[in-house]
């Protein structure tokens, strides 16, 4: 399994990385120009891959699921965000090693009097550090998630097609007819992914709306919202995937919501439930959706789930809402007559606001299911376990050996950092756990 | 953990891509 897991990254991160130096070593094919220095020849590389890896963020984000099956939604936006990072210092390191190896290129700065080609660098860099600025202090600058998800994409957009101005307008590596349409098609198919993901699919999400059919009232301040799809089948999806909703706006709204799918995977009517938790923002409106609502939901997508996974047992990790796709694949799992042990450690506020109790309770009768509940503010006759999920608690209530069991996490970061920390200590390899962080967009 | 995984591999990445870089201006040179 571990090599399995190591595989199939070795080869997501060779495809990565052939989109990336390909096209650079193909600048080396045919009729090349005089050879300059070796710092302005590497600062000329490090350039056209810096550039390479900015287009290959729009298909890192474009929601494609082979794309993101092997990591989970939530660690290709953590490498997107890291790999940023490196993307534009490796452009801004282009500039700067040639400012220091022939200082006369600094006069290309003034834009006023500058050639094009310099001015577009310049517009392209500008557009980076004011995307990597706003990306990293987005909260602190106080700009509101849909305002600065628009600006992102504006931004990114106008950094790409700026540098591919200036490689263009340069024309030193691209002379050569071929090299350049291979150099502009590159960066045209990057942006063109986005128009897919931006256009196109919401064009085909209109044709494939969902009604809501009731909201039910759940413990902890949450709702769910059972969705029936509209005038078409629906899509077939795993226990513990996930759905982008589009509540009050149409599909082609840029900002949508990342929910977990909480119904059993083996309805066969289309209908999926999501269930939300109240946190003060665009969830504070979900209790006051009218049954009757046209919604859209773009879906599956996910890599937290049992499929391909076989275990002696499942253990299933929750904080909080986070109960949201374990409680998917606790019903999935029933309706399916599973009869393998899945044990759910369920960390929570206190017993009053323990979401799908009862249920659980109900659920135990069809499933060999065993719910350890642990409370962070108990009530003063609680027997069980309270505090947080650690490693004590798994050596308390889960039967050795760790690592032969498939464990599911999903909750706040900071759970999940400690119950990640937990699982190495009691040595459960990488591949043998399986967690999606809600908080990733 | 699986975070630190991606951090690993975003690093990996750069490392990769710098050394390729490199690779291209010392063929360049050289060559």
């Amino acid at each position: 399994m571990q090599v399995r897991y190591n595989l199939r990254g070795a080869i997501w991160l060779s495809i990565y990385l052939f989109f990336v130096l390909a096209p650079l070593f193909a600048l080396l094919a045919g009729g090349l120009p005089p050879a300059r220095d070796f710092w302005t020849e590497f600062s000329a590389a490090l350039g056209y891959a810096g550039l390479a890896m900015m287009g290959l963020q729009f298909g890192l984000t474009a929601r494609f699921r082979h794309v993101t099956e092997p990591w989970g939604e939530d660690v290709i936006y953590h490498f997107h965000r890291q790999i940023s990072l490196i993307a534009v210092g490796l452009v801004l390191a282009h500039p700067i090693i040639l400012f220091m190896v022939r200082p006369e290129l600094v006069a290309l700065l003034n834009s006023i009097q500058a050639p094009w080609r310099a001015r577009f660098a310049a517009l392209s860099t500008y557009s980076l550090i004011a995307l990597l600025v706003m990306a990293l202090w987005r909260v602190k600058l106080n700009i509101r998630y849909e305002t600065w998800h628009v600006t992102h994409i504006v931004l990114a957009v106008v950094a790409v097609a700026a540098g591919v101005a200036h490689m263009v307008g340069w024309s030193f590596y691209v002379s050569s007819p071929w090299k350049r349409v291979l150099w502009i098609a590159l960066p045209v198919f990057w942006i063109g992914v986005l128009l897919y993901v931006r256009i196109i699919k919401p064009l085909f999400m209109l044709r494939r709306p969902y009604r809501v059919a009731e909201v039910r009232k759940e413990r902890g301040d949450t709702s769910t919202l059972v969705m029936q799809p509209d005038g078409h089948p629906g899509f077939r999806f795993s226990p513990g995937q996930f759905g982008w909703l589009t509540l009050w706006d149409s599909p082609f709204k840029i900002t949508g919501h990342p929910f977990s799918f909480s119904s059993s995977a083996a309805l066969t009517d289309g209908r999926v439930e999501m269930t939300i938790r109240n946190l003060g923002d665009f969830t504070s409106a979900i209790p006051t959706v009218p049954a009757g609502q046209r919604v859209y939901l773009d879906g599956p997508y996910g890599a937290f789930t049992m499929a391909g996974n076989p275990a002696d047992m499942h253990v299933l990790i929750a904080g909080g809402v986070g109960i949201t796709p374990m409680m998917s694949i606790i019903r999935t799992l029933a309706d399916r007559g599973d009869t393998r042990l899945v044990i759910l450690l369920y960390g929570s506020k206190d017993w009053e606001s323990v979401t799908f109790r009862e249920e659980l309770e109900t659920q135990q009768a069809r499933l060999n299911l065993k719910i350890v509940h642990v409370l962070a503010n108990p009530p003063a006759d609680w027997t069980g376990e309270k505090g947080f999920i650690g490693a004590e608690l798994f050596k308390r209530h889960l039967p050795p050996p760790y690592g032969d069991h498939e464990y599911f996490i999903c909750g706040p970061d900071v759970m999940m950092d400690a119950i990640e920390k937990a699982l190495a200590e009691l040595s459960v390899p990488l591949s043998k756990y399986h967690s999606e962080r809600y908080s990733f967009v | 953990m699986r975070r630190i995984f991606a951090n690993r591999l975003a690093f990996a990445t750069a490392a990769i891509v710098i050394l390729m870089s490199a690779l291209f201006a010392f063929i360049r040179t050289m060559g």
